[in-house]
């Protein structure tokens, strides 16, 4: 008996002094990276999602590549509330996990909103509603990603693509691609955020995106589209004649990015 | 020169705590006993008298709740104690994936023995035991009287002073547990003190030096086979080519002393250790 | 009367008993046999064998997830299976043992109960790490093949779309090189370990304390389950407004007797391609080896007293 007294004291005496350990640990791993924060848990539903994190304890990966497995199948079917729900879980179980930040977003803001785009049993007044409701979905889930990852170059470019190409919101794409390169993005982000900014309709942009491509020019990494819109900026910002780059290149006029280098 | 018992029990008191809600049970009660060394003792009592608990605490598997026991002088509640005994639990198993002679090896290194001191070892044991030819054979595949003999071999394995047998022929052919029988009369030749406890009270009684007969936690008897087994208000007188004339003489005298005296018969008169047996463990329980 | 009884106890020398790491040994690879001898180990293999071929008939959509998804598969099914065989291997040892009255013929021999326990674990511990060892081995293999097959077939593709550029090429590269074979996946095979290590340690207390075989595997799972939510616990403790005495209480006592598993969770980290380094593997064997440590006397302790 003394001795199973004893277990229990040093059971006790070790489990105040693990804690503070446990702690520092926990601190490090989590400041690697390796471990994720406990789960966000709101207010009303403690119990049963922290019962949850505890279950799948050590199984969130397994269990959020089922998750992902079955909103492939859903989007197999078309079916996007489906698919979004099935995410949000894989998400929430692997928030670190940026490939399904950027997977989850691609769902809702390319391949939801263009197929309520061109469906044709809808009138076309509310396509055009699911469309932007399904692009801001998916704006909304790499917010939501970088809120984990703030340093994630590629959910910042996936979230500049976006911008640019569904949403047409060529300020927030150009802030977006800056961040993919301020956080070792390829090179290409850096100039995809200055032809971003060179197609808002802000002039404090413009100046941005002159500068980045003026300097790009400056240290020969010009490229014919970096030139036509270098060309672009000095117009639009009325740069003195002298200062503005020799190229015999032409002018671009269009900010449809789509439209691709004049030829 | 003092003498060392191999086994001492003093005073020995075990009270099992009861478990949830459940009274406590005393199955040993202010037991002494002694085992000189190179004896055979036997310990006998029905089931439930208490003898398995007090081998445990000899063997320092159980706490005595009062009172102490040791080995050759050692405390059994040091595992120092358990270089000189050896111990052949009631129908012992072995790992079945072990052959008899990896299994002797492998008790062996738990003594402390290694190379070819531990292989010389283990083929005598299984010379003596008989089980030369199953060796190499799975202990899966063993008989109960071959199982009780590697129990044996292993329980020697480490040459210990001392052997503790319970019911080693328990469940085992007659055949069988006339070997197991011969070969505690070997240990015993050998100079190994015994310790046993069985049912078979003929193959006790054959064997045994000694006998403690417990009942009820209480060891009730204990003393020399010889003496126990005798007749206390009897008297046997053997007379060597006497005539029927001495013997009518002799009648004639006892029938002249009146009293309560009287002449039975001739012969030897004996009781069994199975009658003795019965007689002990039937008397009431003290408190 | 005979030789031996005419010897005295003076002419004995009495050694005293030593913890005996060949002993211990001796007890390990004994108990690592009798565990393969259940068959569990095959077991644990075929089904981690399963879980791999399912690896690779998961959908194909690009290389990265792709790997992915077979570290996640096989790593996530050998974290149960270790934890599984760890738990039900322990419930399971000590009981037997008395059942076949094992225990009595190697513990009336001079075998400190220490050796016999440390044994025991020791010998469940090798029967987990052969067999990760060897998942590991057929893990890193399987990867090493699909990672170069799926790389060249991702170029292939980028080839035939005309995306080929030296930065596409340098990403993917990277994204193949990350998620592939790296010294990160052994490294969380070792996380594994620890982790089943610590589960297998309170599993041997709860065996001492309790010798139902049933008991002990279903209170350890629930151990098992707690401690990955131990720092949620722990967290909660250390809130800095936490007024209700009964809460600080009720918490404090959760959180230091249960450990914290989740510290060895990197399996998901290293899923998703993140390194880890020196400092994390350190950090986590040794908190392992506190844990085990304390874990083990704290067993001592109980067995010591235990009535057979």
């Amino acid at each position: 008996m003394k001795r199973k007294l004893q277990a229990l004291a040093v059971l006790l005496i070790f489990g105040v002094l693990k804690l503070p350990l446990e702690q520092h640990v926990t601190r490090d791993l989590r400041r690697m990276r390796l471990v994720d924060e406990p789960m966000n848990l709101g207010t009303g539903e403690n119990m049963g999602q922290m019962g949850l994190a505890a279950t799948l304890g050590g199984l969130r990966g397994l269990v959020a590549t089922v998750f992902q497995l079955q909103a492939y199948v859903a989007f197999t079917n078309v079916d996007w509330a489906q698919v979004d729900k099935y995410y949000n879980f894989v998400n929430r179980l692997q928030p670190r996990n940026a490939s399904y930040w950027e997977e989850a977003s691609w769902h809702m803001a390319y391949n939801a909103a263009s197929y309520y785009l061109y469906s044709e049993d809808l009138k076309p007044g509310l396509r055009g509603q699911l469309y932007q409701a399904y692009v801001k979905r998916g704006i909304d889930i790499l917010t939501e990603g970088l809120k984990f990852l703030p340093d994630n170059p590629r959910l910042w470019q996936k979230l500049g693509d976006i911008h640019w190409n569904r949403s047409k919101d060529f300020k927030a794409a150009g802030d977006a691609y800056w961040n993919a390169f301020q956080n070792g993005g390829l090179n290409f982000t850096q100039r995809f955020a200055a032809y971003a900014y060179a197609q808002s309709t802000d002039p404090a942009s413009w100046q941005k995106g002159y500068g980045i491509l003026k300097k790009l020019y400056d240290e020969k990494k010009a490229t014919p589209g970096l030139i036509e819109y270098l060309k672009m900026l000095e117009q639009n910002l009325h740069i003195p004649a002298a200062q503005r780059i020799p190229d015999a290149a032409p002018v671009r006029s269009t900010p449809d990015p789509q439209a691709g280098p004049l030829k | 020169m003092s003498t060392t018992p191999a086994v001492s029990v003093k005073n020995l008191t075990k009270i099992f705590k009861g478990s949830l809600g459940k009274g406590a049970f005393r199955a040993v009660h202010d037991v002494s006993l002694t085992v000189e060394a190179g004896e055979v003792y036997g310990l006998i009592g029905p089931n439930g008298s208490g003898k398995s608990t007090t081998m445990k605490v000899i063997l320092g598997l159980l706490k005595p709740t009062a009172g102490e026991t040791s080995i050759f002088g050692i405390p059994s509640t040091e595992v120092a104690s358990r270089h000189s005994v050896g111990f052949l639990p009631e129908n012992p198993y072995f790992y079945k994936h072990l052959n008899g002679r990896e299994t002797l090896h492998f008790y062996g290194r738990l003594c402390g023995m290694n190379g070819a001191k531990l292989k010389s070892r283990a083929d005598e044991m299984l010379a003596l035991t008989g089980l030369e030819d199953a060796a190499t054979r799975r202990v899966g595949g063993y008989s109960k009287g071959m199982l009780q003999r590697l129990g044996l071999a292993q329980a020697l394995i480490h040459e210990p002073r001392l052997l503790v047998l319970d019911e080693p022929t328990a469940g085992v052919d007659p055949a069988g547990s006339r070997i197991i029988r011969d070969l505690i009369i070997e240990f015993r030749a050998r100079g190994i003190t015994v310790l046993v406890t069985s049912h078979l009270l003929e193959q006790m009684q054959e064997v045994c030096d000694r006998v403690g007969i417990m009942a009820h936690g209480r060891m009730v008897r204990e003393g020399r086979l010889e003496d126990l087994i005798a007749v206390e208000n009897q008297t046997e007188m053997v007379l060597e080519n006497a005539s029927p004339a001495l013997l009518a003489k002799i009648d004639a005298l006892v029938k002249a002393e009146g009293g309560d005296t009287r002449l039975l018969r001739s012969g030897h008169p004996r009781t069994t250790l199975e009658r003795l047996f019965l007689e002990a463990t039937n008397e009431p329980k003290k408190s | 009367m005979s030789q031996a009884a005419a010897q005295t106890s003076a002419s004995f020398s009495t050694p005293t008993v030593r913890f005996s790491p060949s002993r211990v040994w001796t007890l390990a690879h004994a108990t690592m046999t009798q565990l393969m001898r259940m068959k569990i180990l095959p077991f644990l293999l075929v089904l981690c064998a399963l879980v791999v071929a399912m690896g690779f008939g998961l959908s194909v959509i690009n290389p990265e997830k792709q790997l992915g998804q077979l570290k996640s598969f096989s790593l996530g099914s050998l974290q149960i299976f270790s934890i599984v065989i760890g738990i039900v291997a322990t419930a399971l040892l000590l009981p037997k043992d008395l059942e076949d009255r094992t225990l009595y013929t190697i513990l009336s021999k001079p075998v400190p109960r220490f050796d016999y326990l440390l044994g025991k674990f020791i010998g469940v511990l090798m029967l987990i790490a052969s067999g990760l060892v060897i998942m590991d081995a057929i893990l890193s293999l399987i990867l090493w093949m699909q990672q170069s097959v799926l790389f060249d077939a991702a170029v292939a593709q980028l080839h035939q779309d005309k995306q080929d550029t030296p930065e596409a090429l340098a990403q993917l590269s990277e994204i193949v090189a990350r998620q592939g074979l790296t010294w990160n996946l052994h490294w969380a095979v070792w996380a594994i370990f620890l982790k089943a290590s610590v589960v297998t340690a309170v599993a041997m207390i709860i065996s001492c304390i309790a010798s139902s075989t049933l008991f002990t595997i279903v209170i350890t799972f629930c151990i098992t389950l707690i401690g990955h939510g131990e720092a949620l616990i722990r967290d909660y403790f250390f809130q800095p407004n936490l007024h209700s005495t009964a809460k600080h209480v009720a918490s404090f006592v959760l959180a230091a007797i249960i450990p914290d598993l989740t510290q060895f969770d990197v399996v998901d980290s290293v899923t998703n391609g993140q390194i880890v380094p020196w400092n994390a593997v350190n950090d986590m064997t040794g908190i392992a080896a506190l844990y085990l440590g304390v874990y083990l006397f704290i067993t001592h302790l109980v067995f010591v007293e235990k009535e057979l």
